[in-house]
């Protein structure tokens, strides 16, 4: 099982708020496709995702705040 | 947020060295201190704005995210810790900006001019830009930053005279002009303001505001979106599309400026040096 973990963002930046997920579960992504965006109080970042696959399960949904090096879905 | 806000994941430790640096020697960059989304680009690129005269600040201003109430005293060590700091992460391009200090007599002038003093005496290569405070409008404090070797001299405008009253309710539209006025006459940096986009401000009243700081002589401007910080109770009011800084931006060289600097993500202080040396390559 593949995860797609928020990777730091940028200095001082613990946290985000995940705005949208461009994949739902069963959804298939190539390395390197934009995963999910997910916004701080000054700026946007498209994750991509390290990994191809289906994604198995989305554990941290649209809305939620999240800290860099949380788990945000499963790949398989 | 709007798509055109979208930015690449910045590139994983390269910032870093900075950023350990500074925590390490009690050095304030108002890049952390404002929560700037530019902070590791431009600490990757060896861009630093240096926060002097401590990190809390005697104004209100709504859209800032540098924190506010009773200042600290003024450290006399400051002025070496900086100098040194710019010699040893080889820095060619150093911004020295404060927070506003209405509780000392000169408005923390004199200390700015220690600063720069000390970073040219160490690093005489090195281009210093100031962006200060307004003094309460005094000539003598602008002159003495002046005279204290900075090539660029900053002040920024950061929105039209009608919203002064919401945003920036401890300032004054007219003495900030005044301030830029002073500097240029001076004549001895290139003179340089900013202002912000999306604050509710309408397009009369932008072209209103570049004009009144193209009169007073300054050449250097920059133009970015407000971006709301944690914490701010000041709304974005709209986040500009691009197009319209473009066409900002043509309307300004239209007005006489030599350069200038307009997007959503450009702040006061962001690329600096290239606004004074444009084509200037990074080592």
């Amino acid at each position: 099982m593949k995860k797609i973990i928020l990777p730091p963002l940028g200095e001082g930046i613990e946290s985000a708020v995940i705005s949208l997920w461009h994949f739902a579960e069963g959804g298939i992504v190539k390395a390197g496709d934009d995963v999910v965006e997910v916004v701080t109080d000054k700026a946007a970042f498209n994750v991509p995702s390290d990994s191809s696959g289906e994604i198995k399960k989305i554990i941290r949904a649209e809305g939620d705040t999240v800290k860099v090096g949380d788990v945000l879905a499963e790949l398989e | 947020m709007p798509p055109w806000l979208l930015r690449p994941l910045p590139p994983p430790g390269i910032s870093k060295k900075i950023s350990i640096y500074m925590k390490e020697r009690g050095i304030e960059t108002v890049c952390a201190n404002s929560r700037c989304p530019n902070i590791c680009e431009c600490y990757s690129r060896g861009d630093v704005s240096f926060l002097i005269l401590g990190s809390t600040c005697t104004r209100n201003c709504a859209f800032c995210a540098v924190h506010k109430g009773l200042p600290e005293p003024v450290d006399g060590q400051e002025a070496a810790a900086i100098a040194d700091a710019v010699t040893e992460l080889g820095l060619r391009y150093a911004v020295i900006t404060s927070v506003t200090r209405d509780d000392l007599a000169d408005g923390g002038a004199d200390h700015y001019g220690e600063v720069v003093r000390a970073v040219k005496r160490a690093s005489p290569f090195a281009m210093v830009e100031v962006l200060t405070p307004d003094f309460h409008g005094s000539a003598d404090a602008v002159r003495s930053v002046v005279k204290s070797g900075a090539d660029v001299f900053s002040h920024n405008m950061e929105t039209v005279e009608r919203l002064y009253a919401k945003i920036r309710p401890l300032a004054n539209y007219r003495r900030s002009i005044k301030i830029l006025t002073l500097a240029v006459k001076e004549g001895r940096t290139a003179v340089k303001s900013g202002f912000m986009l999306g604050l509710g401000e309408r397009e009369d009243e932008v072209l209103r505001l570049m004009t009144d700081i193209r009169g007073t002589g300054c050449d250097f401007l920059t133009i970015g979106q407000y971006l709301k910080p944690k914490g701010s109770l000041l709304d974005v009011a709209e986040y500009i599309r691009p197009d319209v800084f473009e066409t900002l931006k043509i309307k300004a060289y239209d007005l006489g400026f030599k350069n200038v600097s307009s997007g959503p993500y450009v702040r006061s202080s962001y690329r600096a040096c290239e606004m004074i040396h444009p084509g200037e390559a990074y080592a």
